[in-house]
Parts: structure tokens; sequence; C-alpha cells
């Protein structure tokens, strides 16, 4: 690099040479220093590291998107009087105002069949079904009065990942990209995973870049194929003629960059060799095989297999190699009831997810990653205290409050934050809800962003992931 | 500000916020106070408004609440006014003082009211009290009370000034002065001390010249034609000759869609798909014959209200139907028709304002001069269409379908008069059939035997010679019965299943609500001594009653997933009911022993038959074979048939009667053809305006469940006034003064788009925000001029891309020398052109162009061109992408599907936008997804091979300079130089010397059709040539247009 570095500033001197104009007043040096290949490139570069606003405390994000809105009254949140008042209506002091997706507010109260018990020093309560979540208890802050402001998948899955229900914002890990650059040369630098029996609804948005530059959009890593699409040297092409092919290229654009001095030209020429070095950096992150039995054993991982389990492994290795922000969408939590129910259904995800999100969080503590790499854990929403009554028991989709947990990235860890009120239907405490722009302020903060400066000029208006909204929820901030 | 409701109302302190507003307990002392005052006042006599009320609201609320200015929408310079209220609600509420918000504001005693007013003296407890005496004694109004009459906004900012058209200005170098555009930037440049660019060479112009008219590149033939030309307009000739090719529409057509935000899918969660390409092909037909820019305005925001509208016009009405639906279970339509309406004012500001019109939905805008009314007052004008989905035939088909209709309406005229004719026979006809029925008479059969399959369960013989099941029942249990035929020949059987007391709620299934699912009923005669095996062939079964989707044809159709259930919510069970099969030649069944299987389909454990019996016939005729709905159709009396009893019936008539068959055939035939025609006929989306409008309120903060005042249509106030011909303003109003030549706004905001689209930034960088947040203009005199040139070319759009590219500051060469990018390195002031990589269509078309694989095809339905597996996998609903064969699989990337959740990845990756919102203005990015996508996607590939297959073909004398220079000149339209001509040299013999060694797979690389490698060709120079070709189209400056 430092050798083309060099030949490119020669010819550089010998275009200027060329230009046939004078170079009046201006410094050469200066000049040369200035568009310099890779200098130019990095101005054109929209990723390069940026300094954070301030000291941060985490330098990426894993987000374990729990696409559909798990039940927290199974998991999280025990409620004996929802027990007690079971089958009977809700008291309309509750519904009064509020909106529903499918059931009526005057629908009957369901309380949870099971067990729950304390775990840890920190004695967070937690439910049968999420026995080695249990195990990190410690580790965890858990947020059980999280609120958000639409009740349809789509809008709030919107919400969660951009700050807005509608289409058309920047998704967070676009933000963060856009704030502090991204550390790797050779991957993507917002990663996106996905296992579950289908895609998260709203689909790319929820890793767009929207009015951003596109260079900020995460990259979907797929289960099956090439893991970035068009990743794989075509069939029939030899490693040795796409090296060459590549020279080729970057050749006659060099040539081409010397005569019209446009700096896109450079950032072309660094694209393109970014792609090269993607094209074998790729193939070796998504080759589990090279984990330990034992680490494959923490997780429930299986190399080959599309799996919650093998994401989050492939989630550590991502970070591991400088990736800042990497989600993981896990569908379906939408447990109305009928076939996706609280009964056998539940369970089943549960068993998907519970191990793997644990092992996440030892085997980062364990190679010391946890301090700098913030895990969260949580849904669109969460789910009524009301049940539905679909030939098997589920709940509606609930906005009031539901749970989200936190790990690492400077989270202090073993405390539960927030009361529900006897029924788990609000805050008992309205000065403890936790709006998802808090959510938001709070993980940018940890990132070393403030917010409120994080903006982007677009349509006359400076825009943010957090709205107009949005304050750190101190108590989360170790 | 574009947040939506709900957002909102967190903002405004959550569910709170819909809480009425005003109900404060620490309030409640201070009012009393003012309460008890007030009555003491009273003593003083009844307040006159005009002479104690109005002084005091003048000199303390009037300066923002009065006629110049209404914040937060409150004017209280009469008492009509202050009553209505501003965004807020109400201000007053006549006899209830302690409910005024106006009393609240001047107390300062609530703390969810900002205290008023917020600067100057406060009122004295006196003047208070007043007003308190006057709102409780009923807040009268003068006889004469009506605001004074409003004055509008004004504003001084520059873009809401009139156009002001200066002559060009006098330069130096007039030498330069292609036309007055020229005039204007090097007058700039002159004072600037910069000298302009020379003009490019021909080469690079040609190529500039059709990707910016045509989006496409030029042919070798076409560039060595414009270098041939020596006369002096040759570029002139150019021009006109792209500006005539219809792919201009496609070019400029694609700019208009970002605007539209148009996509063929509804957004949302669900993203069903939708049809509104006539709506694209609308806007690109449009372009091409130059429709001038006032009528292409007007027929897309409200074509379907002009005078006798076409069907062209009410399809150009898709631009403001490109909104999104959101079809998820559990939403509220309007509530998402609403979002959609604040889109179309979003859009409308954005497009043909360049005013951030969606800043002011919960506020009045922060910065420009725009209000929360205002706002309101655009979504009333746009708030009265519904939306149909409209078919769209060509003339052809609109002439096709009147004549079929007319041939079915003189078909049915046939029909009727032969039934007039026929009604005696006919009656006698179904006199007989009736009593044919009825005469059918049934044997029991006798069970020798009856048996379960899963051996569970019994089948008890009642004596009656009924079966009744019991003991434990399997899922897909199958009961046998065998018997001796009682007949010599059997013609139909019949299915009874009856109730019995043992069965819950009496039958006649085991399930708890007494129903069961039959799958399929058999009858076979196994072979005995030299009689073969027979199995029944059933024609048609009929039952007394099924459930909708179990009908009892389901029990004779052969597949055992589907099954026959009866109706027991509609009609009581604990009934008996029957079914009846008849056979499609009857059996022969003397002495043959018959074995009848009822195969249950069980969704769960018991909705199994209770209890049934089976009986046989050997009728023959007519009132046997008469099968179905027909057998209860006739049952009715002929006067009180349905209309489908009545076609039931006559359809069957038709099988004795050949005279009306023949008619009823002919008249099917005819409505068949109809109908497939119909169904051919594309639709699309567009609006149509109701009788009545919508009432519009505003919406308090922007949410959805919060009304405010109601709101009349009408435009922003610091604009010119909206005049209308009937009671209130419509939207044909609106799209009328859109266009009018008193709106400042809209020349300058298309003019600056052109100037983007050709120079990579507007004369306004901001060219959706006009307002005072926008940049101003780098050379307000040109635009106003652009502007002003516009109008006086009679809004032709293509006359005004003649004028800027025949432009001597479009012509001129963009490299940038260090001088020049070291005292304007964005070139703002354009002493040179600039290079521009282009949009992610043309990236495709440019690809496809070149190597000789595009489709020049113009217009319809999207296509579906390669895209890698697993795309679609990523949405909710994984919607299918079959992969277009032939001519479609190589069309514009403009005509490419466009799923909003599941944007094509090669469109994507190359920022073509979403289509969710207005996209005034493309990003260009630069990444590698890029670079992995021109490398290794499938269409790229293709693209190469086929561009080797090209060069080998199309220079087959040449040697490895010569091809290397044509296969150049293709991709680039230049010559190349001496080096990249080495460059590319070298690696076409690495590549054939590597392919000495292992070529093997030089024929794995498949040639897709229709490209046929030329028979003399040697494979080897195949292979080789494909790298090269590779290298070519992965240039930057193939993808850029310099």
């Amino acid at each position: 690099m430092a050798e083309e570095h060099a030949a490119l500033t020669l010819s550089r001197r010998q275009f200027f040479s060329d230009c046939g104009l004078s170079l009046g007043g201006i410094a050469l040096a200066a000049l040369m220093e200035r568009d310099g290949l890779a200098a130019a490139a990095a101005r054109a570069g929209p990723l390069a590291v940026k300094p954070p606003h301030f000291q941060p405390k985490a330098k990426a994000v894993i987000q374990l998107f729990m696409a559909g809105g798990p039940s927290q009254l199974e998991l999280f949140d025990l409620k004996p009087k929802l027990r007690e008042l079971s089958g009977q209506p809700i008291p309309a002091s509750y519904t009064e105002g509020k909106r529903f997706a499918f059931i009526k507010p005057d629908a009957k109260l369901l309380g949870t069949k099971r067990q729950f018990a304390r775990h840890g020093e920190s004695g967070a309560e937690l439910s049968e079904l999420l026995p080695h979540t249990a195990a990190i208890a410690d580790q965890i802050a858990i947020i059980r009065t999280m609120k958000t402001d639409v009740f349809n998948h789509g809008p709030a899955k919107l919400m969660l990942a951009t700050g807005s229900p509608q289409f058309g914002r920047p998704s967070m890990g676009s933000w963060v990209l856009y704030g502090l650059g991204s550390e790797t040369q050779d991957l993507p630098g917002f990663v996106v995973l996905k296992s579950g029996p289908r895609g998260p609804r709203s689909g790319a948005a929820l890793w767009g870049n929207a009015f951003l530059s596109s260079v900020y959009q995460g990259v979907p890593l797929r289960n099956s194929g090439d893991p970035i699409l068009d990743l794989a040297t075509p069939i029939g092409v030899s490693a040795a003629e796409q090296r060459r092919t590549l020279d080729a290229i970057g050749k006659i654009n060099r040539r081409r960059f010397e005569e019209t001095g446009d700096d896109e030209i450079a950032a072309r020429i660094a694209s393109y060799e970014m792609a090269y070095r993607m094209q074998h950096s790729a193939p070796e992150l998504i080759d589990l095989a090279s984990e330990t039995p034992h680490t494959l054993a923490l997780y429930g991982a299986k190399p080959g297999e599309a799996s919650f389990a093998n994401n989050c492994l492939l989630a550590r290795r991502l970070v591991e190699r400088g990736v800042r922000f990497v989600t993981l969408f896990h569908t379906d939590w939408d447990h109305h009831g009928g076939s996706e129910n609280l009964e056998g259904a539940l369970e089943q995800i549960c068993r998907e997810t519970d191990q793997p999100a644990a092992a996440l969080v030892m085997d980062l503590k364990r190679r010391g990653m946890l301090d700098e790499t913030l895990v969260i854990w949580g849904g669109e929403f969460g789910r009524t205290p009301m049940g539905e009554d679909r030939g098997s028991l589920g709940r509606d989709h609930h906005i009031e409050a539901y749970t989200a947990w936190l790990a690492g990235g400077g989270v202090k860890p073993g405390q539960t934050i927030g009361q529900t009120d006897e029924l788990g239907f609000s805050a008992a405490d309205p000065q403890e809800q936790v709006h998802v722009h808090d959510l938001q302020a709070t993980i940018l903060h940890l990132l070393g962003l403030d917010h409120l400066r994080l903006t982007y000029r677009f349509q006359g208006r400076d825009f943010r992931l957090t709205d107009v909204a949005g304050e750190v929820v101190k108590r989360l901030v170790g | 500000m574009p947040v939506s409701g709900q957002q909102a109302a967190r903002v405004g302190g959550g569910h709170r916020a819909r809480l009425p507003r005003f109900v404060s307990r620490a309030a409640a002392p201070l009012i009393l106070a003012l309460i008890v005052s007030a009555q003491r006042a009273t003593a003083d006599g009844p307040v006159d408004y005009r002479r104690d009320v109005q002084p005091i609201l003048a000199a303390h609320c009037y300066k923002c609440h009065g006629p110049d200015e209404q914040k937060s929408g409150l004017r209280l310079d009469a008492v009509s006014t202050a009553r209505e209220g501003g965004y807020s609600g109400p201000a007053i509420v006549p006899g209830a003082s302690k409910e005024s918000l106006l009393v609240k504001a001047i107390s300062g005693s609530d703390e969810d009211v900002k205290a008023m007013p917020p600067e100057g003296p406060r009122l004295s407890s006196e003047q208070i009290a007043t007003l308190v005496r006057w709102i409780d004694a009923g807040a009268k109004a003068p006889a004469d009370d009506r605001p004074a009459a409003g004055t509008r906004r004004k504003s001084d900012h520059w873009s809401f000034q009139p156009v002001a058209r200066s002559p060009a200005p006098t330069v130096q170098r007039a030498d330069r002065v292609r036309n007055p555009i020229d005039a204007f930037i090097l007058a700039r440049l002159e004072r600037e001390r910069i000298e302009p660019s020379p003009e490019a060479d021909r080469a690079t112009l040609v190529r500039r010249l059709f990707l910016d008219l045509v989006g496409l590149p030029p042919s070798i033939a076409q560039v060595d034609e414009f270098l041939a030309d020596k006369r002096a307009d040759a570029y002139e000739q150019l021009v006109e000759r792209l500006l005539a090719s219809p792919h201009y529409g496609e070019r400029w057509g694609r700019h208009w869609l970002d605007l539209a935000r148009y996509a063929d899918s509804n957004g949302y969660t669900n993203d069903n798909p939708r049809s509104i390409w006539k709506y694209r092909d609308w806007v690109i037909d449009a372009l091409n014959r130059d429709l001038p820019f006032d009528q292409f305005t007007i027929q897309q925001i409200a074509g379907d209200m002009l005078p006798e509208a076409s069907l062209d016009q009410i399809v150009a009405t898709g631009f403001h139907r490109n909104t999104m639906i959101n079809e998820e279970g559990g939403t509220d339509p309007e509530e998402f028709r609403v979002e959609a309406v604040v889109d179309r004012v979003g859009t409308t500001g954005a497009v043909f304002l360049g005013l951030t019109l969606a800043c002011a939905r919960c506020h009045d805008h922060k910065f420009d001069p725009i209000s929360q009314r205002d706002f309101y007052g655009m979504f009333a004008l746009l708030n009265g269409a519904d939306e149909p989905t409209v078919p769209v035939p060509t003339p052809e088909q609109s002439g096709q379908q009147a004549e079929l209709a007319e041939g079915v309406k003189s078909a049915e005229a046939d029909l009727r008069r032969y039934d007039q004719e026929t009604a005696e026979r006919r009656a006698q006809w179904e006199q007989q059939l009736v009593a044919g029925i009825a005469a059918v008479e049934w044997t029991v059969l006798d069970p020798l035997e009856a048996t379960c399959a899963s051996g569970a369960a019994t089948l008890k013989n009642l004596g009656d010679r009924s079966l009744l099941a019991e003991g434990d029942r399997k899922i897909d249990e199958i009961y046998t019965v065998t018997a001796v035929a009682p007949l010599s020949r059997v013609t139909a059987v019949r299915l009874e299943v009856l109730t019995d007391d043992s069965l819950p709620r009496h039958g006649p299934g085991l399930e708890d609500n007494g129903n069961f699912v039959l799958a399929e009923l058999t009858l076979e005669t196994p072979a005995v001594g030299d009689a073969k095996g027979q199995t029944a062939a059933w024609q048609w079964s009929t039952a007394t009653d099924a459930k909708g989707n179990f009908p009892v044809e389901h029990l004779i159709d052969g597949n055992s997933g589907t099954g026959w259930s009866l109706n027991v919510t509609a009609k009581r069970p604990g009934t008996d009911r029957n079914a009846i099969l008849a056979l499609r030649d009857g059996l022969a069944t003397e002495g043959r022993t018959l074995v009848f299987r009822l195969k249950a389909r069980n969704v769960r454990n018991n909705y199994l038959p209770g209890r049934f019996r089976l009986s046989l016939t050997s009728a023959e005729g007519e009132a046997l074979r008469v099968g179905g709905p027909v057998r209860d159709a006739i049952a009715v009396p002929a006067d009180k048939r349905t209309a489908n009893e009545r076609d039931l019936v006559l359809a069957e008539f038709d099988k004795v009667d050949p005279g009306r068959r023949e008619l009823a055939g002919k008249m099917a035939a005819i409505k068949s053809d109809l109908n497939k025609l119909t169904q051919s006929i594309p639709t699309t989306l567009a609006m149509r305006e109701r009788d009545k409008p919508r009432e519009t309120h505003l919406l308090i903060r922007g949410e959805y469940l919060r009304d405010g005042p109601v709101v009349p249509p009408d435009v922003p106030s610091v604009l010119p006034p909206l005049s209308t011909s009937g009671e209130q303003p419509t939207r044909l109003d609106l799209a009328r003064w859109l266009v009018a030549p008193a709106n400042p706004l809209v020349a300058r905001v298309t003019m600056n788009r052109f100037w983007q689209q050709y120079f990579g930034r507007g004369l306004v960088e901001t060219s959706n925000d006009f307002g005072t947040q926008g940049t101003p203009p780098t050379h307000p005199e040109l635009l106003d001029w652009l502007a002003g040139e516009f109008v006086a070319r009679g809004l032709s759009m293509k006359a005004m891309h003649r004028l800027i590219v025949t432009s001597a500051t479009y012509r001129q060469q963009s490299r940038a020398c260090p001088e020049l990018a070291a005292v304007d390195p964005d070139n703002r002031l354009l002493a040179r052109q600039s290079r521009l990589r282009v949009e992610a269509e043309a990236v495709r078309d440019v690809t496809l162009a070149t190597s000789g694989l595009l489709s020049p095809k113009v217009g319809g339905p999207s296509v579906f061109p390669p895209q890698p597996d697993g795309v679609m996998a990523l949405t909710r609903s994984v919607r299918e992408w079959k992969t277009s064969t032939g001519e479609d699989r190589y069309r514009r990337g403009m005509y490419t599907y466009h799923w909003r959740s599941t944007p094509h990845p090669f469109l994507k990756v190359f920022d073509a936008p979403e289509g969710s919102t207005t996209c005034t203005r493309r990003d260009r990015a630069n990444t590698p997804l890029q670079a992995l996508t021109l490398l290794n996607d499938e269409a790229c590939i293709e693209a190469a091979r086929a561009l080797a297959v090209r060069v080998l073909a199309e220079s087959p004398r040449a040697d490895a300079a010569g091809r290397v220079r044509h296969a150049f000149r293709l991709c680039l339209a230049r010559e190349p130089s001496d080096y990249e001509r080495a460059c590319l040299t070298e690696l076409l013999a690495d590549e054939l010397a590597d392919a000495k060694v292992a070529r093997d797979d030089a024929m794995t690389k498949t040639i897709q059709p229709p490209m046929k490698l030329p028979e003399s060709a040697d494979p080897r120079q195949y292979a080789a040539w494909t790298s090269v070709a590779r290298a070519l189209l992965n240039l930057d400056e193939f993808m850029t247009r310099e």
C-alpha cells in the first residue's frame, strides 16, 4: 500500500505539470498531502472511524430483536394479582382510551401458569422457561417498564429499529455507523442476521439507511448460499483470474483518477479492494467449524445450520472482527393463541433462544469482550394481561409495559428496573417508564454519542434517532 | 414535521394528553377566587364586549392572536374565532369561565397551560375579573362580530417573491456564451476571476448527451456518425434526435417516478402486490409527447376532475396513489388513509413547492411561514377522494368489450324469447322430473359385517339396519360395511346419517358438537369366480345439508384431504340427514358382495359419523341423472325460486332441449369471451372525488384521535390565494393553482431539479426545501431566468432540456484541475462539468446495452430480472420471484418489479429509492457491495459473456489490439489511451496463457441465449475475452457520466 501510495503521488505530480495551469500560491506539498490517493479515499470514505462525542463505554452493539413481541408475563413479570383475577374482565379504568390490535377492551384477564423463581445475588425473578437466562441473572439489567407508541407489528418494529413508526428513517445501526464509522476494513460495519420461521415484518426498512448514505445500510448475512449477496467469485472464474481482473480495473481506474482529480475514483478503488478482502474474510467468518466443541456446545450451535444459536455465535465473531453493530432477528414471538400459543409454541421459541442468548453473554464475558459490547434483548412490544382465545390461549399486542434486558457495554448489571402495576398493565410509577426513545438514547450514550447531537439535516429539519424525545436511563448506565 | 400521532401523543405526555387538558386541581382555588371577584364586580352592571372586553384583548393578545398573526392557530379579534379556538381547542366556553382556556392562560393558574401573555405586563386582576364576568354571562358577541379582514401572511424570504426576470448579464468573454445560461454563469466566474473549462471532446459529449437524455450509451455507429458530422449544428441535431427518442421518456420518467414514490407493492408489513404500472407508462408517454408541465401537473393531481376526463387523465392520478397501504391484521384502515393523505400533502409540498409542509403537521412550522392550519388546509384539499382500482383497456379492448356486451344482450333476448315460447313444455318436463325423483325406490342394505379399521371401535347393528359406532375412535378411521347385493343392478347409493340418544347432542356425529367430517365413500364388488372386481365410479352427489367449505361433492372427489360435514350451527344438531351418490354407469350386482368404505377425515379425534344406514336403488333415467343442487332447486315451486335456482333448473332443461341448449351455449361462449377479455385488461390505482367531501379537522399535535377545529380547504396563506368557481376549493383548484403563473415556486423548483440532474447539484442544493432552512441559490438570477424562460416557452420540458444541454456551461469538460479544485472543490460555480456516477437503473441499462442484451421495449407490466436466491426470504410474507424469460429478462432497470420491503438488490445497492416517500435527490454512495455486485452478480456476468461474444463476432479479423479498441469504444465511446490498451491487452494475454493450461471450464461458462458464439470462434478466446469484458464493465468511467 505504501508503495502504491508513492507511485500515485508521483503520477499526481506529473498530472500537475500536465495540467497546463500554474499552481499559483498553492503549496504543492499541501496539495499532494491533500490529494494523495489514501487521503482522497478517506475524504470520500464516510466509514472512516470518527471520534465519539464523549468517552464511550461500549464499542459494539449486538441487538437480539425478538420479533413478534415476547410475553413478558410468561417470562419476566410475575403478577400474582393477575392470577387471582384470571378469567375476569379487566377493569375499565385500565383500558380507557387505549387501543388494541385484535382484542376488545373488555377482554378477560389471564394469569400465567408458568412458575417463577429468584436467581443470582440480584434475585432477579425469572420464569421457568428461561433457565439459561437465569444463570446470567447477575450479568444483565432487566427493564420491566418498556413502553412504545404503536401496536401493529410493522410500525412498532420500525419504532424500535428506527425511532419512528413510519418508513423512511435510518435504522439504529445506520445512525451508529454514521456517528462512529467502522472499525473493520474487511467486513460491513452493520450486519443483520435472521432466524426463525419467517422474515421480520417491514423487511429491509429495519436495517435501511433511509436518507443517510447507503454506505451505512445494514448488510444481511444470509443463512444459505453466499453469506453476502454476490460475494462468491462467479463459477468458472478462478481466484487468479479474479485478481488479475481486479488489477486491470484498478490500474485503469487509477490512471483515470490522475487525469480527472475526482476523489470518487479513489473511493471506488478502495471499494473494490475492500470487496476483494470481504470475499476472503466473510467465508472465514461464517465457518463455525473453527470454534471449539465446548464453545459450540455452550451456544447449542451446529455448523451449517440456520439457527439463532449459530447467529449468536456469529454475532460474537463479527464483533471480534470489528463489526460495530449486529442485529439478530428471531421470529416469531407473536403468541396470540391458535398455532402460535403460550403453550408449546412459546416453550419451543424459548428453547431456541434462551440458551444461545445466555451463552453469548457468557462467551463475551470470558473473552473479556463484554465490557465493550452491549447486548440488548427485546421485542417491538409485549403482550396484554388480557388473554386471547383462538382455540388455544395467547395474548394480544401490548405497548404500555413490557420487558427488555441489556448486558455489557457499560450497563450496570444485576438490577431490575421498573415495576408494573398489579395487573402488569402499565408502569406503577410513570417516572419509571422507559420509552423506546429512552432506550435508544441510552444505547447511543453508552457508545459515546449524545442522541441530541447525532443529527442529520434532511427535508429542512435536523433528524435524530430519538425523534423529538428520549432521555438517557441513568440507572442503566453503570 | 412528520411525526405520527402516537409519537406526538408521547411528546405531549403519553396517554395523559388524551384526557381533558384543563383539569388541574392546583388551578381550582385561584379560579374560585376569580369567580368571587367577578361576582363582586357584577354590581357594576353588565359587561359590554366593545367597551370592556375588546380593549383588554387588543392590548394584551392581538399581537400574537390577531389579524396579523395567529399563534397556535388562535385568533382573538372576534368572539366567533375565539370560541372556535386554536389548535388546543376553544379559547372560550360561554358561561363557563372555569373551563375556558383563555382564563387559564391569563391567570397563569394551570401548570399545563402556558401563562399568557408570554411577554409584557400580565393582566391585572380587575381585567381578568372583567373577562371572567363576560364569559360567565355567556360571552355575548356584538352584532357585527367578525374578524378584521384577514391579511395574508407575508414573508421576505426570496423563494416566496415573484419570479424576477433580469436580462442576461454582459460578460467579457462573450465568445464563451452559447445562450443566456452561460452569461449568468460566466458573470459570476469573472467576478471570482475563474476561467471556465474548455468544451469536452466530442466522444465525451456524445456519451454525456446519450446518458443524460436517454439514459443509454451510444453505439459505435452513433458515435462515429456524430464525430463525422461536420455541420455547425451537429450537436444540436443530436440533441433533437435524442429528445425525439422514446427512451427520453423513460430516462426522465424515472426521475419523475422518484418524486412520485412509485412502487409495485403496498409497503408496510404485508407488502402486497399492486398494479399501477399504467401510471408509470403514462409518465413515460406524457414526457415523450412533451405534455406541457401545467397539464402534466393538473392531470396527475386532479385528472379525474377535469371536465369529461379521459381514461388517460384518470390514469395520471396514480401520482398520489403511490402512497403505501397497511394491511396488517388489527390496523385501523382510516388511520393509515390519513397517513396517506399526510404523505400526499408532504409530497405535493416537496415536488411542486419545494416546501417542507409536513413539518407543520403537529405544530406551526418552526422556520417557515407555514402554520399548522395551513397544513390541514392543504390536507382538506387532498382529503376528498376515494381510491378506486380502475381497469385500463386499450381502445381496441374497449371496442371488443362493447361488442361482446352487445352480443350478450342480444343472446339474452333470444333466450328470453325462447323461454317464453317454450314455457309450457318446460313446466311439463319439470313436473315429470319431480315425480320421477319422488318415485325412486330405496332398498335398505342389510349389513353382513361392519368393521372399524382401527379395531378400537365396533359398529353395532341396531336392528333397523343402521349402524352405531361404539368404543374408542382413532384418527383416519375407516368404516367398512359388507353386504350381499339386494338388487341386480345399482344406480345410486343413499347414506343416511342418523341421530341417536347415545351420541353427543344426539349426533349424528361423534364430536362434541354432533358433527363429523367424512372424506370419501367408496363402493366395490370384489372379484368372484370369473366376475372381475368392480369399483363404483360416482357421477354426482347431493345432500340435505352441508357446511360451507365441506360440500357433499367432497365425498366423491377421490381426495381424502377434503370432506363432507354438516352445518350444525345453522341447522339444529340432532336431526337426521342424508346424502345421495349416483353412479356414472350403474353397477351389475347380481349375486355379488358389496363392500362400502367410509373414510373419515379427522382433524380431531371424534369427527366421525356416529350412526348411519346405507340404501340402494336401481332406478334409471333423468330422475337419477339430475344431481346435486338441481334436485333442491327443482323442488322449489317455480315462482319461489331464487335467480340461482332458476338458472340451475334451466341449465338442466338445456340437456334435454337442443333448441335451448344451442342458444344457451351461444350466450355462455360470448360471456366467457367477455369475461376473459375483462380479466386480461390491466388495472391501475386512481383517484375519484367524492360527491360530498370529507370534513377535515386539524389534528391536535398531529394525533389521529385528537380532532381540533374544522379546517376549510385552502393553500398556505403566505402563497397567492386559491380561487374556485364552486362553493369551496377542490383538488382541481389546487392543481391549477400549483401551476398558475402567480405561484412563484413551481417553475423555480422544477428548473432546479433539471439543473440538479445535469450538474449533480441544484442551483438550490436542497432541492426539496426552498424555505428558510434550505440553502440559498448559488445563482439566483439564473434560477429566475430559467423559471421565466420555462413559462415563456409554454412550460415545455423538452424546450428547457434543449436549452440547458446546448449551453457552453453544460458542454464543458469535467476534469478538475488542482487550481480549480482548490478554489471551488464542490464545483458550485460551474467552471467545469461534474463527473456523476449514473443512477442504479442506468448502471444496469448501460451494462445491458453495451453487451447487446438490452431489450428496447418501452412500457408494459413490471418484470423480474434475475436476482440472487433468498432475497425474498427476509420479509414477513415470502413472495415468489419468478425470473422473467426471453426479452423481459433484459429490460431496462426502471421496469424491474419494485417490492417496497425487498427492493431488487442490484438497484438498492446503487441507491435506488425505496419508494416509501418522495425522493427529490438520490444519494450517490460508493460501496464495496457495489463492487461485489458488478464483479459477481449473475446479470453482470451474463453481460460480460455477451460482450465477449459481441466483440468476437463484430471484429472477427482484428488482432488483440484491434479488438481491445473495439470493446473499449463499445463501453466508453472514446478511444483507449496507449496505457489503457496495454493494460487490457496484458490481461487478455494472461487469460489466454492461463487458458492454455486449464481452460476446460471455458465452455462451462454457458452462454445465455440470445447470445451465440460464432462457430469459428475459439472457446479459449471467448473465456479470455469474458475477463476483459468484466474489467471494462467494472471501470469507474463505465458507470460515470463524464
